[in-house]
This record gives structure tokens, sequence and C-alpha cells, in this order.
């Protein structure tokens, strides 16, 4: 391949990745906020309850963390074992 | 060292087998597991126990209202199961903090293979409850058509399990090798921390999870309020 092609699979990858990373980030963030708010405003409402809902909030909270994780993987995936690196000599 | 001493490589072949690092890091965690059960053997007390006795208990005692609080219902026979896969994936996580070693669950492969223990064991709990006929009918339960959306919700759930538990653990090893390249005096050390916290919470969720999953396979027949089919209460 001619490096100049070597050059621009470098570079769409690369503005890929920033802005998988960037976008994919926002809505598990924005929902794990919500889950938290309506969570904190219950405990304080009913105490008697409260470990219970912390036991779960955690659980809840793992659990939507992981579609960012899944993004991540995806763009590590893109960076470190790029199945398209051989196609363009890389 | 660089970044690529975080992905796992192939130490030494037995016969035709590849032996990565990881292996070599499960075989640890088994070999203390396995070293903690043989050394308390005949060493519980009823009366004045000592530190470990209590720790260990508060593991065991954890999982099972962790099992009450789920299903409604306390199961005893998956109080072991479950005490023993938080056990290994805590350790297993934790692995990394040690000096020499990397955890393994740092490998797509040992999470794979967690993740296919664990489908195992709820396909066998259920078959084993209800009986093989009865068990392989709840794939077709509403509707025929539904059978490889069913098919693919076992796969779902596999795959997820298992990339979770990977991206996480990671995620927290590349967050390290990358600190340690940059500034490797004070700066790693929060973030050590909030791998170590994340490898305990994940460990939690995958065993919460293979507990749901046992839950709903064995009990929505014959439920105390009789209402069939209904799904285990919360989670």
């Amino acid at each position: 391949m001619l490096p100049d092609q070597q050059l621009q699979f470098a570079i769409v990858t690369t503005i890929v990745v920033g802005a998988a990373i960037v976008l994919g980030c926002i809505t598990p963030a924005l929902m794990e906020g919500r889950a938290v708010v309506r969570a904190f405003d219950n405990m304080a409402r009913q105490p008697s309850v409260a470990d219970r809902i912390r036991g779960l909030l955690f659980v809840v909270l793992a659990i939507l963390e992981s579609t960012a994780i899944y993004v991540l993987l995806i763009c590590l995936i893109l960076l470190f074992a790029n199945p398209f690196a051989g196609i363009f000599g890389l | 060292m660089g970044i690529e001493s975080v992905f796992p490589r192939t130490l030494f072949w037995l016969g035709d087998v590849p032996i990565r690092d990881s292996v070599l890091h499960t075989w640890i965690v088994m070999v203390v597991l396995l070293g903690i059960g043989v050394w308390a053997h005949n060493r519980l007390r009823i009366w004045d126990p000592k530190m470990w006795q209590l720790v260990v208990e508060y593991i065991v005692d954890y999982v099972e209202k962790l099992v009450v609080d789920t299903s409604g219902r306390a199961f005893p026979e998956l109080v072991p199961y479950l005490t023993t896969m938080i056990s290994f994936i805590v350790l297993a996580n934790l692995l990394g903090m040690f000096p020499a070693m990397k955890a393994p669950s740092r490998d797509l492969n040992t999470t794979l293979a967690l993740s296919l223990v664990s489908l195992g064991s709820w396909q066998a709990y259920g078959i084993r409850k209800r009986g093989f006929r009865a068990y392989m009918h709840t794939f077709i339960e509403p509707m025929v058509f539904m059978l490889p959306l069913n098919i693919l919700g076992l796969v779902s759930r596999v795959a997820s399990m298992a990339l979770r538990l990977f991206g996480n653990v990671i995620a927290g090893e590349m967050i390290g090798a990358v600190m340690f390249m940059l500034v490797p005096l004070i700066v790693p050390l929060p973030l050590n921390m909030l791998g170590m916290i994340t490898g305990v919470l994940q460990a939690l969720v995958f065993t919460v999870l293979t507990l749901v999953f046992v839950v709903e396979a064995i009990s929505s027949e014959e439920d105390e309020t009789g209402v069939a089919h209904e799904a285990p209460g919360t989670i």
C-alpha cells in the first residue's frame, strides 16, 4: 500500500475512535445520574430500606456502566488489534 | 515494559496447548483458594472464633442474604457455588495489585470460560429441577417463533457477562500501564484504588447475574403465590 493510504487509514481510525469514545460515554453517564438521583431521593424518603437500595444501586450502576465498557472495547480493538491493519500493511 | 504487557502472551506449550500467563495466574488463584479451604477445614470453631473465621462467615452470610433478597426464598444449595464464584473473581481481579502478577481476567478467554461455566450451571439447575423435556419446552414458551429469540437471549447473556468483566479489568490495567509510563510516582495510586473497587464490584455483578439466571431457571412454576411464569422478585 502507498504510504499515503496508510496515513489516511491511521488518521481516520484515530478520529473515529476519539469520536466514538466521546459520544458513547454520554448516554451511560446521563442515565446513571438519573438512577442515582432517584435512588438518593428514595433513600432519604425511607431510611429503613436505604441499605437495600444502596446495594441494588451499585449493581445497577455496574450494569449501566457496561454499555460504556462495550464502546471502550471496540475502540481498543480498533486501536490495538485492528483486523484491517494487515490489508494496509500497518 | 510499555502497554504491551497488559495483553496476555504465551509462556510455554504443553503438547499442542499454549499456556498463557493468565492461565498461570488462575492457577495461583486456585492454589490460594484451595489452600484456604484445606487449611480452614478442621480449624473452624463454634465458641470463640478467630478473626479469619469471622471474615469467611461474613462472606458466606453476604451471599446467603443476596440469594434471599434476590429470589424471595432461600436456596441453600446455591450458596457454596456462588461463594466460590465470587471469591474466585474477586481474587482474580485483585491479583493485579501484587507486584509480579496481573489480573487473569484481562484475558477474554478467562472471562468467557467463567461465563460458560455460569451458562452451564443455570442450564443444569433448570434441567435438574424441571426435567429435560420440560426445560427445553420453556424455550418455545409463549410461541414457537420465540425459539431463535430465546437462544439469542442466551448467547447475549453469556457474551455480555464475559465482555463486561473483561472490559472493566483490561480498562483498569491499561489505565494503570499508561499512568506508569507517564507519571510513575504518586498519580497511579488513586487509579489503582478505582481499579480495585471496580474489580470487587464487577465480581458482585457477575455473581448477581448468575444468581438471577439460575433462580429464573429454577423457579417459575411452583411459586407460593401460584402465579405461573412469574419472573422472580426484585433485582
